[in-house]
Parts: C-alpha cells; sequence; structure tokens
C-alpha cells in the first residue's frame, strides 16, 4: 500500500522523536556511570605502573588515588599549563593520543607524581604514546625521585601481534625495565633501550631483552621512550636539581 | 470498532500452542539446515573480527541476541504503519537505536569489554542477518513469531562465531576463556599459531567449519 | 602529502576492509561470482566510501562531539550528543546512497545500469559504516579521513575483483561438494589474505 507524504513525515517524526528520547535519557542515566568508569581505566593504569592493582577493587583504586596521586600539566619547556582556552585543564583528561598527533612543542605533557606519605614525591609517572607494528602503542613510566631509576611501566598497544609485540603488555616484560637507569654517569639522558633478541649476555643498566619476533614493535617502544623523555627532560632537569639543592640545603 | 474486536477473537481462537510444530522448527530451522552463516551467507561482516578471543565473542553474540529480537518485536508490531517506501531506513533506525542501547550500557557496566569490541559493535547494526530477518519476515508476520524466528537466527549465528571463536583462541593462544588450557595438562611448550590470532585463521576456520556442516547435512551449493 | 600517500597505501592494503576487519563480507561473497558485476561493486564502494567518510567526519566534528556545537552559541557548549552517532552515520549512508542512485538515474541512465543496481545494497554494506567509525576511533582529520575513504574503498575494489577473477577460473575445477561454493571461497579469502599480509611494513 502507498502511503501519503503527509503520513511517511509524520511517522518519521514521531519515530525519530521516540528513539531520540529513548537514547537521550539512557545517556542521561548511564553517562555519569560512564564518565566514572573512564575514570578509574585512566587511574588504574597510572597507579599500575608503580604497585601491582591487579587485586584492588575500582572504588579502592579511586581512593587510593585520590589519596597518593597528584598531577599537573606541563608545556614543552617543563612549565606547568593551568588553562587552554580558557578551560581549566585536568592531568587525567589530557588525551595522550590527540597530543601525539601535534607538533610536540605545543603538546600538553601530563605528568603524575606520587606520594607515599603526602608530602615529598616518591615517584614521577610519565604517559607517553608512540606507534607499533600495527597500530599505537602506549605507556606510563615510573621514575624515582631522582628521576634516573625505573620503578615500573605499563605498556599497552592496540593491536600489536598475540604471542609476539603484544608481550610488551605483559609483567614478564615490563619487569624487565625495573632498575634501569635513563641517564648515564655523565649525566647525558640516553633512555633504555630494548635490544634485538632474548638471553643477551651482560645487559648494561640502559638496557633491556628484547622479544624475538617483534622487533618493529621493539623499536617503536625505544623511539616511544627516548622521544617522550627527550620531551620531558627540561622538567626532568629542573626537579634534578631541586633535589640536590634541598639535599645541600638540608645538610 | 467491533469489527476489529470480532477479527482478534477469531484471531485467539485459531492460535496454537506455544510451541507447536510449526513454531519449533522457525526456532530450530536457522540452526543447522538453515544457518544464517553457513547456507544463507548472512552477517559474516561484523562478527568475525571479534573472535580472536572467546570472551568478547560471548559479549558479541549475547548483543547480536538482544538486538536481534528486540528489532524483531517491535518492527513486527508496528509493521501494518510503517510506509512501504521508508520502510528500510525505519528498520535501520530501530536496528540503530537498539545498538546504541547496547553499546552505552556496555560502556557503562563492563568498559573493558566496550574498549576491546570499539567500533564493532556499532557495525552490528549492517550486520545483514538482522536486516534481513526483519525485511523477510518481522514485516509480514506475528510478533511472538518474528521473535522466535529472530532468537532461531541469531542463536544460529553465535553458535557458529563462538566454534569459531575457541577454535582460534585454542589454537592462537592456547587458552581458552583465557585460561592456559595445556599448561594446566602440563603441555607448556604448546606451540601457538599466529596465524589463527590473525584474520586468515578465521577464513580458514570458518571455511572448514562450513565443509564439515554441508557434508553432515548434504546442502551443495550450484 | 607523504603521508596522505602512505595512509591510502596503509588502508587498501595492509589495513585491507576484507581481510583485516571482516568488513563488507556479504557483499564480497555474494557478488565475487563475475568480474564484471564486482567491477560494479567495486567502483560503487569506493565512490561511496570516498564521499561518505568526510561527510561524516564532518558531522562528528560539528555536530556530535562533546562541546562541538558551541558555533551556535556559547550555552551549547558542554552538549555532548555521541550517543546519535550511529543512527546519524547510518541515516548519513542510506540517504547519500539513495540521493545518489536518484541523480546517476536522472542525469545518467547508463552510468545507472552498470552501476545502479549496486547502490542499494551498498547502504548495508560493512565497510561503509565500518569506514566512518574506524576514521572517528582513529582520530583522522579531514583529508587523512578523505584519503582513508578512498584508500579502503579501493582496498575492497581490488579484493573483490581479484576474488570474482579466481571464481570464474574456479568453475573449471573439481571441489568437494561440501566445499562448493561458500566453502571454498572462505579459504580462498584465507588465501588471499595472506598474500596481503606480505605488504606489511610497506612505505613511501
Amino acid at each position: 500500500m502507498q502511503q501519503s507524504n503527509t503520513y511517511i513525515i509524520i511517522f518519521t517524526l514521531i519515530m525519530t522523536i521516540f528513539f531520540g528520547t529513548l537514547l537521550s535519557f539512557t545517556r542521561m542515566q548511564l553517562g555519569p556511570i560512564q564518565k566514572v568508569q573512564v575514570e578509574i581505566d585512566t587511574k588504574k593504569k597510572i597507579l599500575g605502573a608503580v604497585m601491582d592493582i591487579s587485586s584492588l577493587s575500582p572504588d579502592e583504586i579511586l581512593s587510593l588515588y585520590s589519596k597518593k596521586m597528584t598531577s599537573m600539566v606541563l608545556d614543552i619547556s617543563g612549565n606547568e599549563v593551568l588553562s587552554s582556552d580558557g578551560k581549566l585543564l585536568i592531568a587525567e583528561e589530557v588525551n595522550i593520543q590527540k597530543n601525539y598527533k601535534i607538533y610536540k612543542d605545543d603538546r600538553k605533557y601530563p605528568v603524575f607524581m606520587f606520594s607515599e606519605d603526602g608530602n615529598s614525591v616518591d615517584y614521577y609517572i610519565f604517559p607517553m604514546f608512540g606507534n607499533g607494528l600495527w597500530d599505537w602503542i602506549s605507556g606510563f613510566v615510573a621514575l624515582d625521585k631522582d628521576l634516573n631509576k625505573v620503578i615500573g611501566v605499563a605498556f599497552d598497544h592496540k593491536a600489536e601481534t598475540p604471542g609476539l609485540g603484544a608481550r610488551i603488555s605483559s609483567d614478564e616484560i615490563q619487569d624487565r625495565y625495573k632498575g634501569k637507569e635513563i641517564f648515564d654517569i655523565e649525566g647525558n639522558l640516553v633512555s633504555i633501550k630494548m635490544l634485538k633478541k632474548e638471553k643477551n649476555p651482560a645487559l648494561s643498566i640502559h638496557e633491556v631483552d628484547g622479544m624475538s619476533g617483534a622487533t618493529i614493535t621493539a623499536n617503536g617502544l625505544n623511539d616511544m621512550m627516548k622521544n617522550y623523555l627527550n620531551c620531558y627532560l627540561p622538567f626532568i632537569l629542573k626537579n634534578k636539581k631541586l633535589d640536590e639543592t634541598l639535599i645541600s640545603y638540608n645538610e | 470498532m467491533s469489527e476489529v474486536k470480532e477479527k482478534e477473537v477469531v484471531k485467539v481462537k485459531k492460535s496454537e500452542a506455544l510451541f507447536s510444530k510449526r513454531r519449533r522448527n522457525i526456532l530450530i530451522d536457522p540452526l543447522d539446515d538453515n544457518n544464517p552463516v553457513t547456507i544463507q551467507v548472512l552477517g559474516i561482516c561484523s562478527a568475525l573480527a571479534v573472535t580472536i578471543k572467546l570472551e568478547p565473542t560471548i559479549v558479541m553474540s549475547l548483543s547480536v541476541v538482544f538486538v536481534m529480537i528486540f528489532s524483531s518485536l517491535l518492527t513486527s508490531l508496528v509493521r501494518d504503519y510503517i510506509p512501504t517506501r521508508v520502510r528500510i531506513i525505519v528498520q535501520l533506525a530501530i536496528i540503530a537505536s537498539l545498538v546504541t542501547l547496547v553499546s552505552e550500557f556496555l560502556k557503562a557496566f563492563n568498559y573493558e569489554m566496550f574498549k576491546v569490541l570499539g567500533a564493532f559493535v556499532g557495525l552490528i547494526i549492517t550486520n545483514c542477518i538482522i536486516l534481513g530477518r526483519l525485511e523477510a519476515y518481522a514485516m509480514g508476520n506475528k510478533p511472538y513469531d518474528s521473535v522466535l524466528d529472530a532468537l532461531g537466527s541469531s542463536v544460529g549465528y553465535a553458535w557458529i562465531i563462538l566454534a569459531v571463536a575457541f577454535f582460534r583462541e585454542l589454537l592462537g593462544s592456547g587458552s581458552i576463556l583465557g585460561y592456559k588450557v595445556f599448561e594446566m595438562i602440563g603441555w607448556s611448550s604448546f606451540p601457538t599459531n599466529g596465524l589463527f590470532v590473525d584474520s586468515i585463521g578465521a577464513f580458514i576456520i570458518l571455511g572448514l567449519i562450513i565443509w564439515v556442516q554441508r557434508s553432515r547435512n548434504g546442502y551443495v551449493e550450484n | 602529502m607523504n603521508e596522505i600517500i602512505n595512509l591510502i597505501i596503509k588502508s587498501a592494503f595492509m589495513d585491507n576492509m576484507v581481510f583485516a576487519y571482516f568488513l563488507g563480507m556479504c557483499s564480497f561473497l555474494a557478488v565475487s561470482k563475475k568480474v564484471s558485476t564486482a567491477n560494479g561493486l567495486g567502483l560503487a564502494v569506493i565512490f561511496v566510501l570516498t564521499c561518505t567518510a568526510p561527510l561524516n567526519w564532518l558531522i562528528q566534528q560539528n555536530i556530535l562531539n562533546e562541546g562541538a556545537l558551541s558555533w551556535i552559541g556559547p550555552e551549547f557548549a558542554t552538549v555532548d550528543l555521541t550517543f546519535l552517532q550511529l543512527l546519524m552515520f547510518i541515516a548519513v549512508i542510506a540517504s547519500f546512497v539513495q540521493l545518489v542512485e536518484m541523480i546517476i538515474e536522472k542525469f545518467s541512465p547508463a552510468l545507472y545500469g552498470s552501476l545502479g543496481i549496486f547502490l542499494p545494497l551498498i547502504a548495508v554494506n560493512c565497510s561503509i559504516l565500518g569506514g566512518s567509525l574506524f576514521m572517528v576511533q582513529r582520530d583522522f582529520n579531514l583529508q587523512e579521513a578523505t584519503a582513508f575513504g578512498f584508500g579502503s574503498g579501493f582496498g575492497f575494489y581490488l579484493a573483490i575483483i581479484a576474488l570474482a577473477a579466481i571464481r570464474e577460473k574456479l568453475k573449471y575445477s573439481h571441489v568437494p561438494d561440501g566445499l562448493k561454493g561458500l566453502g571454498i571461497t572462505m579459504l580462498l579469502t584465507g588465501l588471499m589474505g595472506l598474500a596481503f599480509k606480505t605488504f606489511i611494513g610497506m612505505t613511501l
């Protein structure tokens, strides 16, 4: 049966209003829950770089985070940025992936600080982003308060090959970074390099074992670390110095 | 008004048992002899990509079953009012709204899964099985029958992708639902095959499943 | 410019819609029996993908994203309409396809004869909606979105033409009964996918 145009228009209108209302209502109800989920997800990743959080419930993660973590947003020269385009910047909400696409001098660099007693900073956590073999890889690298030794790392990836490149998100690979240092004795930034093969004899303090069959992912990882540590370098140097003066002052 | 009532009464009198033979056939037919994936070649698009692991596949199957049943029900309820000329758009709108619901709920209550499934939840919209069943069945049949048909087709679809996912996870990652089964039985050096993690493995496994199934039920395509 | 070309190569070969993401499989399998029809569908997919990807990009950026409506007025700055994404995208695709069909029918009956019948099929081709959704997920800008749309469409075109050519030859082979049709096509697709994998790492 062929209906008139008026009927079709009225039918479409009613349908649009019905589904529009239904969907907006759902979003209104679920929106806050989703926001919390996204927040938990980010905070889990940040905390994951400094401790094992697999046994913690989402609520514990949120309360732990609010107790022990502080954060700020930096520009390329290591200065704190409070707002952009009239909007207050929140470090946890800075999208690293979006920032990665713009020129490095214009990016926003969030830094997260972990403090056991709530006064002095124990660990600094730096988010980073880069390209693996198939798609993006990302990471959070935690340094100690001297900003040299790695406390822990948490890598994530979108689509690396399971069993090969995807191993970067496993504890086995991430544990290899613990205790490594990013500065050499003369104070030059050398970052940490993942080598080509597994079970290399005599690794230096700046090298970790590689993953056989995933050299491109490993190279991506090395590039990402080097790039971002260089971007954070002004901040790192500033805070290193600050610590030294503090020490001499205390003496 | 009274006429309409009389009609309804007649219909009720004619109504059959809740699970009559005909209705059982509506439900069971798509599981094997008329399977939407292996026989009718529909709906291969959106879901194979999530079959690397069993867990996301289960979520995907449930989502498809949900969308399918409710879109059939809705379409069937308003089937006499849908203008013929815009019916495809109307059906797509019904499906898209339901899929959005699924995606919103997933984001709120299982964010991990939402991240894994990503854009593929949205792609349920273009799963040809759903639109195909709406157009071929729900547009012309009563709600209850349509729901049965939807349930049959979506379960027929679900078991195929679950089977694919089972083999892909077993051979590609050496695990089932994340449990390392080979290590548990003491075969820790089980050689996992990266091919099955890749899309290629899915094509090949699906091809073999089709072969086995068609040899069994004797269906030959010309 | 190099980046754009690389993106086209990547989306056509390495991230091929059919072989890497299983998108557009239905029409890929159903319309690949003859090279001539496969050609028609492939061209239609290239065209529609290249147009709908930037179209949906504009909608996403100017209407759907959180704060995207601020061009109307500052009071709209916090409106977040992303939950309408699926509905909007599918509506845009379906109406665009309808529109193109009508235009072609009116102005070029010859083209309509060869391409027209495939257009309605395309509204439910997952690779079109998939293209739009991936483009949002990967944070492309307008140029990249267009290039991605074109590259993906081209990849689909290559895939379906190649498969159709193989299936035409396959008619003369002896295939076991159970494998005839879909079964052997699936295995073939797997092998073709394996061949496309060799493009990994190729850049300009």
